[in-house]
């Protein structure tokens, strides 16, 4: 797959929003899931992370989101500096961003009104402002007739745009979706990869992991593939060979 | 936190109550039962400790003393007059029982007694050494019974014949009795010392006390106290541990809303506060049962206790019914936090299940 990607890297201006330098992790299983990665991911980027099983993309957003300790190197995501973070801080950090699942994960026993309300309500905005701008995001990914609508009566494509609404609520400034269109008919994933897209226009950064080849294939985004815990190709300022 | 925060997270709280009703129902039946054992001890407890107040109160020690009478009666005056010589010359009147005229401290009366033969020789010397045993330190309370009415006394409770009997002695040969006090103490448990104490005085004769049954009062108060003790601190463990496991259910229920909160920034204050609203909701309901409960049972268990044997010396639910609601607010508030608290900081410290799907 190397031959698909320019590994050249080039100087890029931006403020980081994403720096991973020299960092590995090692479970304590012994697994080496990364090895020495150094990477720059700069504000506003649209960035695909693809790698078959076990490459160690899981390792790398687990990082990015302090859910995991890098054992060497410096991390550094959104301005935080995550290799000495506390633990009563990872909330601040996480604060700044919004996630996307790929099961959606969505409450089954709230609507989705309350499942998007919910993560504002972590972060202790008013009932006010909870309503307001939970109308405003749900109109913004089309389901703002769905409101009162329980997760079990959505279609998957419909459900993953209540997971978007929710990580968008609270305008984060990185978005970390995890194959967010892996539950989703083609159809509705280009529409989802659109809306990121759209989303990455107004000045969000995106990581999205996906195996959709096509999808990275269709839009022109900057591709980061992950193999043996490695980054072994990575087109940052160039474009898919 | 932010006041909607702190309403948002209360009304969460509830919501789980409701939404794991059957696990919520389950630990209060358990709590209830914890805290009304819990409620009966301490009643039990409350009512043995007035049961033994009173009997404290009655078990007064009777000291008799070296008077005029006691020399009548005893073997003194035919060893004392020997050496009565050298004894105290004092001019103090005889004792109040006596009719002989002033004499002098070394002649015999018609009793063939003398001054110096006794120590207590009038009422005002037997005052006086009620006043001594009043200065001990764990005495309540001294009474002076004159030998007169130490007789009255006497014959009032005996039957006919041998109050008969009891005059007849008193008119040939004078009153038997010796003047007394009558000394009730402070606490049971410094009954010997206190004995001993008395038993120095100059003038006391004998102390007719029941000894043996104030070291059992007060083995039997350390025995219900020390029970109750345990079982206090056993059903609380008890209480601590249903919660907790009430707590943990609803935790597991509720695993994935958790890995959302923690993925959208979420303190561990925020995830545990509707954990914590839980249990001591749980807490509170339980408490109120037990209340009503002990109330209901308590009153038909006096009710009979006071019409089977008569006695009116139960403590009254209602000089209890605050403590106990406080004791039982207590235990539930102090379990459904600590419960809560345990169990989800033990779920929050695991880190590693925000982002597991990747």
């Amino acid at each position: 797959m190397e031959q698909f990607f320019s590994t050249e890297e080039t100087p890029i201006p931006q403020k980081p929003a994403i720096e991973f330098r020299g960092v590995s992790k090692t479970y304590m299983t012994g697994t080496h899931a990364l090895e020495d990665v150094n990477i720059t991911i700069n504000k506003g980027e649209f960035v695909f992370v693809v790698g078959s099983s076990g490459a160690g993309k899981s390792t790398f957003m687990k990082l990015i989101m302090r859910e995991e300790k890098a054992n060497t190197g410096k991390i550094t995501v959104n301005g935080f500096d995550l290799t000495n973070m506390k633990r009563k801080n990872v909330p601040m950090l996480r604060r700044t961003m919004g996630i996307v699942f790929q099961d959606f994960r969505l409450i089954p026993t709230m609507n989705v009104f309350q499942n998007v309300a919910f993560a504002m309500h972590v972060v202790g905005s008013s009932d006010k402002n909870v309503r307001k701008e939970v109308s405003k995001v749900l109109s913004k990914v089309g389901l703002g007739h769905k409101a009162r609508s329980m997760p079990s009566q959505l279609s998957g494509g419909e459900q993953q745009r209540v997971g978007l609404a929710r990580a968008l609520i609270n305008n984060p400034d990185l978005i970390i979706a995890d194959e967010p269109t892996g539950n989703v008919d083609p159809n509705m994933s280009y529409e989802i990869v659109s809306m990121l897209t759209e989303i990455n226009k107004q000045g969000t950064t995106i990581l999205m992991v996906t195996h959709d080849h096509n999808l990275v294939r269709d839009f022109q985004h900057r591709v980061i593939m992950l193999d043996g815990g490695k980054i072994v190709a990575d087109n940052a300022g160039g474009s898919i060979q | 936190m932010k006041l909607s925060s702190i309403k948002y997270l209360t009304g969460e709280g509830i919501k789980n109550a409701w939404v794991n009703r059957l696990m919520t129902l389950a630990s209060v039946g358990v709590l209830v039962a914890c805290m009304v054992i819990i409620g009966l001890a301490i009643l039990i407890s409350e009512n043995v400790n007035v049961a033994i107040g009173n009997l404290e109160q009655q078990n007064v020690v009777m000291v008799y003393m070296k008077d005029y009478n006691w020399a009548l009666y005893s073997d003194k005056k035919d060893t004392s007059s020997a050496e009565s010589s050298s004894s105290d010359t004092s001019s103090a009147e005889e004792g109040t029982d006596t009719s002989s005229a002033e004499s002098t401290a070394e002649e015999a009366d018609k009793n063939g007694i003398k001054h110096s033969d006794y120590v207590i020789h009038d009422e005002k010397e037997a005052k006086a050494l009620c006043d001594e045993i009043a200065k001990i330190s764990n005495v309540a309370e001294v009474t002076y019974i004159s030998s007169n009415e130490g007789l009255e006394t006497v014959k009032e409770s005996m039957p006919d014949d041998q109050k008969k009997y009891f005059t007849f002695l008193d008119e040939e040969y004078g009153n038997p009795l010796p003047s007394a006090a009558k000394v009730t103490m402070k606490d049971m448990a410094l009954f010997d010392k206190t004995l001993k104490q008395i038993e120095k005085l100059d003038g006391i004769d004998a102390i007719q006390s029941y000894g043996d049954l104030a070291e059992k009062i007060t083995a039997v108060k350390n025995g219900i106290g020390v029970a109750g003790v345990w079982i206090i601190a056993i059903l609380m463990i008890i209480s601590l541990v249903i919660v907790s496991n009430t707590i943990r259910v609803t935790m597991y229920n509720r695993k994935l809303e958790i890995s959302i909160m923690k993925a959208v920034g979420a303190t561990d204050t925020f995830v545990r506060i509707p954990f914590v609203v839980e249990g001591v909701l749980i807490g509170i309901i339980s408490a109120l049962i037990s209340e009503g409960l002990l109330y209901f049972c308590y009153r038909v268990a006096t009710e009979t206790i006071i019409t089977t044997l008569g006695t009116s010396d139960i403590v009254k639910y209602s000089d209890m019914a605050w403590i106990l609601l406080l004791v039982f607010l207590g235990i539930g508030v102090f379990a459904g936090i600590l419960g809560s608290f345990i169990m989800i900081s033990k779920y929050l410290r695991r880190e590693g299940s925000e982002f597991a799907a990747i």
